[in-house]
């Protein structure tokens, strides 16, 4: 049981850092740096539980506020740069942040012991949830009901009409800019909004594994960060959950009896599943359950083909 | 600035530019198969090593002499390159550039990932050309492998050029990248010539890493990502399906590398040479040469 409550609060802290990509991958825009902001948000709400001994919550909205500021700023030059130049730019800032975390040396001592980040050897001992007494239930059970709050939040987002600029302007942004929408504001409100969800997402995982080191925080990280919505399809949120349960649920701990051909086959299926359903699992639009069951399914998913 | 340090900073750049020309032919493979299938290859750094490691395995197996090795590491690197290409680029559609991106995502984890698995992870030792020897000019010293290295990736350029502008195969590529509407009217088989593209940057690829390796000395899975991320560097400052912004970019990111390295240290290096991509690309976003065409 204890187990299968650890893979529930791993699950969470991803489906946080596959929608932070989600909500800018919706304006177009593959941004690399969602593990940058991540890195962002762990050590600054392990820096407000460790160090100044806050509570977890105001630590972690602390640390996803601190997280969107930087993405807001990093976004207005970022976001000059299109398509292949800004998965570079993201993948350099996402490295800069990396790299910053490497060097940054800076402890305290608290109780005889020091505590704070230590360069490369990481922070260590950000034990909140042990020292408080939150069990591995009560730490999922947390998780997950500010996981369901955020996705709440993006459907509701979708569903209205935020969602529906969010779509035009990935989908043409000269046709977007041509109806009077203001490209700069929608996509740099994208990157904030998704570097607010990855350090809220930070932030947890730092209390989850109690040691965070900067190698976590690479660009393998930020590939998976990108690599959930795309796979699960961007027609709604639930693609970027469908992902994350197939990904870590499945690839991952569902295929540990195949031993080491395991993370193998991991990279061998993206390439099939990409080949199979190239907009992704759930695909580009959102799926209503009338689509599926209802008297006009037929209809609709002809009209689908079509367009 | 005193004697000693000048004598430092020259030695640093000059190794640097050395071996800025295996940035520079990665950064060209990223911009060929960029110029012709207006997608990024993720994948191609793995690829590269691959090949690389296919010449390793000639050279354990066959005791191969050095310039066999590198030859063969080529020619691996161009076959992976191929297959790359039948994985994630051929089958996927064109208007949604983010499948091919994920599913190249894919392969460079698999292509790591079977290279950890066959060689258990360890790093073997890979042969280099000319170790002992070193040319002298007053008090620098440049080390005999670093000019075999640049002198084979100045062929390979060489190479290039030769194939893109005086060969039809040249022409075909140069169409393509173009405009592959028109190059298909005028009956060229664009699937062929982006399969072509994906052998010839494979080639570049198995050279660069092959030589990446050769000036390291040891072989290890390590350098993929590395490769990887030097080479969109690389292209992102020499500007977008330029070849000789490829090349100057290559060595420009080896000489400031070198330099970063002896000013501030082996931990913060990397640091400063982000900064300086992330500079070019806001003041300068497409590149030393590149132009605003190119940019969709």
């Amino acid at each position: 049981m204890e187990f299968y409550l650890g893979l529930l609060q791993i699950l969470g802290v991803h489906t946080l850092l596959g929608l932070s990509a989600y909500i800018v991958l919706l304006t177009g825009q593959v941004s690399m740096a969602q593990a940058g902001f991540y890195a962002i948000g762990a050590y600054v709400s392990a820096i407000c539980t460790a160090m100044l001994g806050l509570h977890i919550l105001p630590a972690i909205l602390i640390g996803a506020a601190v997280t969107a500021v930087v993405a807001c700023i990093v976004a207005f030059p970022a976001l000059r740069v299109h398509g292949l130049m800004l998965v570079v730019a993201t993948l350099a800032f996402g490295e800069i942040v990396r790299l910053f975390f490497f060097n940054l040396d800076w402890q305290t001592v608290i109780d005889g012991k020091l505590i704070g980040p230590n360069g490369a050897e990481g922070f260590r001992a950000i034990r909140f949830f042990p020292e408080n007494g939150w069990e591995t239930g009560d730490v999922a059970g947390f998780i997950w009901i500010i996981v369901l709050c955020v996705m709440g939040i993006l459907w509701w987002i979708d569903n209205s009409r935020a969602g529906a600029v969010l779509r035009a302007v990935g989908h043409d942004e000269i046709a977007a800019q041509s109806v009077g929408l203001n490209l700069t504001i929608i996509k740099v409100s994208a990157m904030t909004a998704g570097g607010f969800i990855a350090g809220l997402g930070g932030g947890i995982f730092a209390h989850t594994v109690t040691h965070i080191e900067h190698g976590i925080f690479g660009v393998l990280l930020a590939t998976f960060a990108i690599a959930y919505p795309i796979l699960g399809g961007i027609g709604s949120v639930f693609g970027t959950l469908l992902a994350v349960l197939f990904i870590q649920g499945f690839l991952i701990e569902g295929l540990r009896f195949i031993g080491d051909w395991r993370s193998l086959l991991f990279g061998a299926l993206i390439v099939v599943a990409m080949n199979l359903r190239p907009t992704g699992l759930l695909g580009e639009r959102m799926i209503y359950f009338k689509d599926l069951f209802g008297r006009k399914a037929q209809a609709s998913n002809l009209g689908k083909e079509i367009d | 600035m005193d004697y000693f340090f000048a004598i430092d900073l020259a030695q640093s750049i000059i190794d640097g530019l050395l071996f800025g020309t295996t940035y520079a032919l990665i950064g060209i493979g990223f911009t060929l198969i960029f110029g012709v299938m207006k997608k990024l290859n993720l994948a191609y750094g793995a690829a590269a090593l691959a090949g690389t490691y296919v010449g390793l395995a000639g050279s354990l197996s066959f005791s191969l002499p050095p310039l066999a090795v590198f030859a063969l590491s080529a020619f691996g690197s161009s076959v992976v390159g191929y297959f790359v290409y039948v994985g994630c680029f051929r089958f996927t559609p064109d208007n949604y550039p983010m499948a091919s991106l994920l599913a190249s995502v894919g392969m460079l984890l698999f292509i790591d990932e079977l290279i950890i698995h066959i060689s258990n992870g360890m790093p073997y030792p890979y042969p280099s050309a000319l170790r002992n020897a070193e040319i002298t000019l007053g008090d620098i010293w440049i080390r005999g492998d670093l000019i075999f290295v640049f002198l084979i990736c100045v062929l390979a350029m060489g190479f290039l050029y030769w194939l893109l502008y005086r060969t039809p195969l040249g022409l075909a590529t140069r169409a393509v990248s173009q405009q592959p509407r028109a190059a298909k009217l005028c009956g060229i088989a664009t699937e062929k010539v982006n399969a072509l593209t994906f052998l010839i940057a494979g080639f570049l690829g198995g050279i660069a890493g092959a030589m990446t390796a050769a000036a390291v000395g040891v072989l290890s899975p390590i350098i993929a990502m590395g490769l990887t991320v030097k080479g969109l560097i690389v292209v992102v400052i020499g500007g977008l399906g330029s070849i000789p912004g490829a090349i100057i970019g290559g060595l420009l990111v080896g000489a400031a590398e070198n330099v970063f390295l002896l000013l501030r240290g082996v931990s913060e290096r990397d640091i400063y040479v982000m900064l300086l991509l992330f500079l070019f690309l806001t003041l300068r976003p497409d590149g030393l040469f590149g132009t605003t065409k190119s940019r969709d």
